[in-house]
């Protein structure tokens, strides 16, 4: 049994690729329904959004259950194995299981440390259950990492800060006022930069919205958009008494607001603070504003500083969190090699409790006169010295599957006591059971 | 064997307090959370044994321990420590039990060092114990809590506006509040402090006239709780009718504490009757 990804992602394809291969999020358990009935594929979950198609799958053997996956990709999109294979990584054991943790914590995203993927990681993960295409593996190592990327947001600042400068414009604002909500906040220049404030802002909450610009056309139609106010440059005075946050992005050659203007607004505005950002080049906004005690002055320079300053915490961040992940892939590796140990103890059981049974029945042949009550404990006996006898061996196979080398170890397990046939039984009852069966273990938790 | 063991578990206190003290200036060195966490159980364990040792002193004497000097600082060290507790629970504002504390662990130690005054200067013990001296007292300390917790709330202010107009992001920018925040919490403290010194001053006030022989109106102490008074009226009245918010209004907080520590701690050496605090 191995665990493999096959997939796409921002990293080796680009977009005309990535859209080809990008599932329907309403047909996404179909999908793995359809491959869960491929041959080589025990469990599968499929993680597909616009960076990334991914295909995390539980197969008997690695080379067949690559092949099939990707028979499944090309039958599915009705593409060409050809066009995609360039493009595709395949991540095997723990590299899959490395990458998967990596993917739901957000460290193989576009914006390092976003949190988005883990809901799409989730809802994956509960569409397999529902379809039931994962089984006992895939159903730990999915909690796991959805537990541990939890654990990763929590514990860490990989996300707490904006990574673009329009948002590093709103958490600047918000740190000064708080709530957004009730402020008045003045767009100057109704281009490109000036939408993209103006999107930002209204998506965090701002309401009161004026948008200023030299062609008062194109004003009114951005300021319609986002159920603003639109006023001529000539109401710059009054709008500026208004403002508690000001977005400059026009196309003028000079200063469109001086120290001087809005120093002989301060009684107006009753020392009001003002919020001023300046997105153009050249500049808008007069540097010596920032002299005025009210008023808190920052351009795109500063804005870019902050984003990179977040950027540097979130890479930090990151080399914390790949700590955690190796930490994670060995506690995995370890409950599956406890997993792996499970048949080999049944069998051991089943063989000696086969002698017991058989020593009993030798005894009733040998000993007629044997009341009920005289097998019942002579069987009772027998079997506790079984149980004597095997604690120990069943202790130290637990401890070796846990131990590095432990597939040699448990090898020589199985031929101390000569139970290679038993051992293989109990795997093709356990790979039966495999698809249906769902463990519940306690740890680690999955908080849905 | 009691007073050993009070006294040993006063010193460990004392040294507990001091270590939480340490460790929270590190977390807002550094930004190290655990330093911060472990700071706060110090400083948990700090107000038990404070609560604890209150009570026990409390049973001891058979009243409220705000009497003398002495009482009156461990008392007010306590509500420090019990104001920042409550306020870091509720509002989860960061480097706020640390600012406080700094004062709070400043007046333990002055208190460590204060002699276990007896009360003497014309005014029997006997004459001081009276319902409305002890609420005089609880009240002017419940107010200098609260216009503590309103000096740091504004220390941080201005703290956040430097690193703001500054542009100097960084975590400590982060994890300081908001300034709204700050402004406003600095101000509803205000709200909540003047009104329980002017109870505590008009209660003083007519205890001395009822009590003492002859009351000194024009004593130190008066005019400089008065002082306080107006400095903190004076604030509501700039920040209500006349709008004054942000850094000014930060500063005159500030400057207004510092008039209120000095009346506390020079001004009553030079009063004729108030000799307790």
């Amino acid at each position: 049994m191995h665990i493999i990804v096959v997939g796409i992602n921002h990293k080796t394809a680009p977009v005309e690729i990535r859209e080809r291969l990008t599932f329907d999020p309403s047909q996404l358990g179909d999908a793995m329904s359809v491959l869960k009935d491929k041959k080589s594929i025990l469990e599968n979950v499929i993680i597909s959004t616009c960076n990334r198609t991914e295909i995390y799958a539980v197969v008997d053997q690695l080379h067949t259950g690559r092949y099939y996956v990707k028979e499944f990709l090309a039958e599915w999109f009705e593409i060409e194995q050809a066009e995609f294979t360039p493009f595709l990584f395949v991540y095997e054991q723990d590299g899959a299981m490395e990458h998967l943790f990596k993917v739901t914590s957000g460290l193989d995203s576009l914006v390092l440390g976003e949190t988005q993927i883990l809901g799409q990681v989730r809802t994956s993960f509960l569409l397999a259950q529902e379809g039931n295409t994962v089984g006992t593996v895939f159903n730990q190592l999915f909690k796991q990492a959805i537990t541990m990327a939890k654990r990763a947001h929590a514990e860490t600042d990989i996300g707490a800060n904006a990574v673009s400068v329009s948002y590093a414009a709103v958490e600047l604002a918000k740190k000064i006022f708080g709530s957004i909500e009730n402020k008045h906040v003045l767009i100057l220049g109704a281009g490109k930069m000036g939408e993209l404030a103006i999107q930002n802002l209204h998506g965090s909450g701002a309401s009161k919205v004026t948008v200023m610009n030299r062609t008062f056309e194109k004003a009114e139609e951005l300021a319609h958009r986002f159920s603003g106010k639109a006023r001529s440059m000539n109401e710059l005075e009054s709008a500026l008494i208004e403002a508690d946050i000001l977005i400059s992005s026009t196309g003028a050659k000079q200063f469109v607001i001086t120290k001087q203007m809005i120093e002989s607004l301060e009684k107006r505005r009753k020392g009001k603070t003002l919020f001023m950002v300046d997105i153009a080049v050249p500049r808008d906004l007069d540097p010596q504003l920032s002299e005025l005690e009210s008023v808190f002055l920052y351009d795109i320079d500063d804005l870019e500083g902050i984003v990179e300053a977040n950027l540097q915490e979130r890479k930090k961040a990151a080399e914390t969190i790949s700590l955690m992940v190796e930490a994670e892939i060995v506690e995995f590796k370890q409950w599956l090699n406890l997993l792996g140990v499970v048949p080999v103890i049944s069998a051991l059981r089943e063989k000696a409790l086969t002698i017991q049974a058989d020593t009993m029945k030798s005894l009733e042949r040998k000993l007629p006169n044997l009341s009920e009550h005289d097998v019942k404990v002579l069987n009772k006996h027998t079997k506790s010295i079984i149980n004597q006898m095997l604690k120990d061996p069943i202790l130290q196979a637990k401890e070796l599957a846990g131990c590095n080398g432990s597939e040699e170890a448990l090898d020589l397990f199985i031929k101390i006591f000569n139970i290679e046939e038993l051992v293989k039984k109990q795997q093709e009852m356990k790979a039966a059971e495999l698809k249906p069966v769902y463990v519940h273990s306690s740890k680690p938790v999955f908080h849905s | 064997m009691m007073e050993t063991m009070m006294t040993r578990l006063q010193e460990l206190t004392v040294v507990l307090y001091a270590l939480s003290v340490l460790l929270y200036f590190i977390d807002f060195l550094q930004n190290n959370r655990r330093a911060n966490r472990v700071a706060f159980w110090l400083l948990s364990f700090v107000w038990v044994s404070q609560t604890v040792m209150l009570f026990i002193y409390m049973l001891n004497i058979g009243r409220f321990p705000v009497l003398t000097l002495s009482e009156g600082l461990y008392f007010y060290a306590w509500v420090l420590i019990t104001f920042s507790l409550v306020i870091n629970r509720l509002l989860k504002v960061d480097f706020i039990v640390f600012f406080t504390n700094v004062i709070g662990f400043m007046i333990m130690v002055i208190h460590t060092f204060a002699p276990d005054q007896v009360v003497s200067g014309g005014v029997s013990a006997q004459q001081l114990v009276s319902e409305l001296l002890f609420i005089h007292i609880t009240a002017a300390i419940l107010s200098y809590g609260a216009f503590s917790l309103s000096f740091v709330f504004s220390l941080l202010y201005l703290l956040q506006y430097n690193l703001l107009k500054q542009k100097k992001w960084g975590k400590r920018l982060v994890r300081i509040p908001d300034l709204s925040k700050l402004e406003h919490m600095s101000y509803v403290l205000n709200v909540i402090g003047v009104p329980l010194i002017m109870i505590g001053i008009i209660l003083g006030s007519r205890w001395a006239y009822i009590t003492l022989p002859e009351v000194v109106w024009f004593d130190a102490k008066v005019i400089g709780s008065v002082c306080v008074i107006l400095v903190y009226c004076l604030y509501l009245y700039l920040r209500i009718s006349k709008g004054v918010t942000g850094k000014s209004l930060a500063m005159w907080n500030m400057a207004a504490f510092l008039i209120l520590l000095i009346n506390f701690f020079l001004i009553g050496n030079f009063s004729t009757f108030h000799l307790w605090l």
